[in-house]
């Protein structure tokens, strides 16, 4: 079956495997959700927890040594050509490497290696930079999308100018609705045209609900940080099965 | 930094190097546990032992798809033999993987009504089985490199115009001087024998790298349903062995013995 194969082949990457489990945690925290308020459904509940937690603690293998991965991250985004994107990533990617680390301490925790580590604290730590992480991916994807509406405005100012003479084209009715119609309608077309970008877009807007909770920010229920972490689980596990959807650094 | 990415984006390579740590783990706690140290300490390496157990049924979730998929790869294969060694190794190894899944499921709590010590022993079970597989392959594939390798030595000798007489005969085709000549000529054929074994894997690393594992593999099943046991040390150290030739194959693929 050319399935199995396909899926064989998915999951030999770890990083494959790893967005399946995060997927797989955050229905549960989704299903737990909505079913915790619903009578005579405790067990289901309970069993929902028991492998939220398990996959969860299971992940954490997947995560030792990432802080590698992180580094070289940095390593590579530091050569980007754009000033934005090379700042906004850099400081991400070093913002990654100390999540990482905090990361890896509190692994060291948990498994009983090292009793003497507040976990509290050091779990604040993890969250803060990865939510500083998050918030300067968005500023990039941000930063790429304006562009993208700038030549997608280009294009079309010059698809116009090009095809119709006619300057009363549109009537005058009301500017503000025009002003946001036509913003919209940029965002929708560069968004269309670029899907690594709008992927990318999703998964640090739906990644950041949960470091928001976390820290207090914009406290949430476990329902939306559920529905956010599986959409982004899919969105990676996307990028990992078409590697040509992942947003490249120029 | 580059090779440790490359490395780690596999997942089976994740896997082998919790393998690894893991029977160190039950290596040093044995050792600890013989030169008395604290039991604060040995109870440190028994809980990441744990954790490391655990977290690997994790990471093996799914591997019985793979194993399968090897299966149907293996039907293919042109020579008889291999062809069967290899599928019923493999399809043993999905089992394996398949009751490993179910022990997973009880031990996390998600059916905590599993028999743990049942579905263990059948895992092991199957594990055992899948193993002497892989070693009757392995000696299959000896004993046709080790046929091609004498009947070379032989066509060399005669190629060469006779040489040393019967000298660097090796067992074989034509058999040596007289026939029933006793217990030295027996011991004669066995070093002889021997000699070639050991031309045969060094000229093979995948193969030699293959069999070593296998044998140190064999050890666990062993221990576990109770048929040999060797204590926790000897099965920590076969574990460690095999699970570091095993990466070896990872990080150079060319040591993976292809059928």
């Amino acid at each position: 079956m050319d399935v199995m194969d396909a899926f064989t082949r998915f999951t030999n990457q770890t990083q494959g495997r790893e967005r399946l489990f995060r997927a797989t945690q955050y229905t549960c925290m989704l299903l737990r959700y909505l079913l915790e308020p619903k009578a005579g459904k405790e067990k289901v509940v309970m069993k929902l927890k028991k492998l939220e937690s398990s996959v969860s603690t299971g992940r954490k293998w997947f995560r030792l040594g990432n802080v590698v991965h992180a580094v070289q991250a940095t390593q590579q985004s530091i050569h980007a050509t754009d000033l934005v994107p090379r700042l906004c990533l850099t400081l991400a990617n070093l913002n990654r490497v100390i999540y990482f680390i905090c990361d890896t301490i509190l692994w060291v925790r948990s498994v009983g290696l090292a009793s003497g580590i507040n976990k509290e604290k050091w779990r604040m730590w993890a969250a803060r930079h990865y939510y500083y992480s998050l918030l300067l991916s968005l500023v990039r994807d941000l930063y790429e999308i304006s562009l993208q509406m700038e030549q997608v405005a280009h294009d079309k100012a010059k698809g116009e100018k090009s095809s119709s003479q006619d300057p009363l084209g549109y009537s005058v009715a009301d500017e503000e609705t025009e002003w946001l119609q036509s913003f919209l309608f940029l965002l929708f077309q560069s968004l269309k045209k670029h899907p690594p970008l709008l992927l990318d877009t999703v998964k640090n807007f739906c990644d950041i609900l949960n470091p928001l909770d976390q820290l207090g920010i914009y406290k949430s229920n476990p329902g939306i940080i559920g529905l956010g972490g599986l959409v982004s689980s899919i969105a990676g596990v996307i990028t990992v099965a078409y590697p040509q959807m992942k947003l490249k650094t120029h | 930094m580059d090779a440790w990415v490359r490395f780690s984006a596999q997942s089976q390579a994740r896997e082998r190097l919790c393998r690894a740590a893991q029977y160190a783990c039950s290596l040093l706690g044995h050792a600890l546990q013989k030169h008395g140290a604290s039991p604060e300490l040995q109870k440190q390496i028994r809980q990441l032992e744990g954790h490391l157990s655990l977290g690997r049924k994790l990471l093996r979730l799914g591997n019985s798809a793979d194993a399968l998929e090897s299966a149907k790869r293996a039907v293919h294969l042109s020579d008889v033999v291999l062809r069967f060694c290899i599928t019923v190794s493999h399809l043993n190894r999905a089992l394996y993987f398949a009751c490993d899944n179910v022990l997973w499921a009880g031990k996390s709590g998600l059916a905590p009504h599993v028999d743990q010590e049942k579905w263990a022993q059948r895992s092991f079970r199957y594990y055992l089985f899948s193993l002497i597989m892989n070693l009757s392959r392995d000696a299959y594939e000896i004993r046709l490199l080790m046929e091609q390798e004498s009947s070379a030595c032989s066509r060399r000798l005669k190629g060469s115009g006779g040489g040393v007489p019967g000298g660097i005969e090796t067992g074989g085709s034509g058999g040596t001087g007289t026939p029933g000549g006793g217990l030295p000529q027996l011991a004669l054929k066995l070093r002889l024998r021997v000699l070639l074994l050991a031309r045969v894997l060094r000229g093979h690393p995948p193969l030699l790298l293959d069999v070593v594992r296998n044998a140190c593999d064999l050890f666990i099943p062993l221990d576990k349903l109770g048929l040999w046991r060797c204590g926790p040390g000897i099965v920590g150290l076969c574990g460690l062995v095999s699970s570091i030739l095993s990466i070896l194959t990872l990080i150079y693929p060319w040591l993976r013995l292809k059928p």
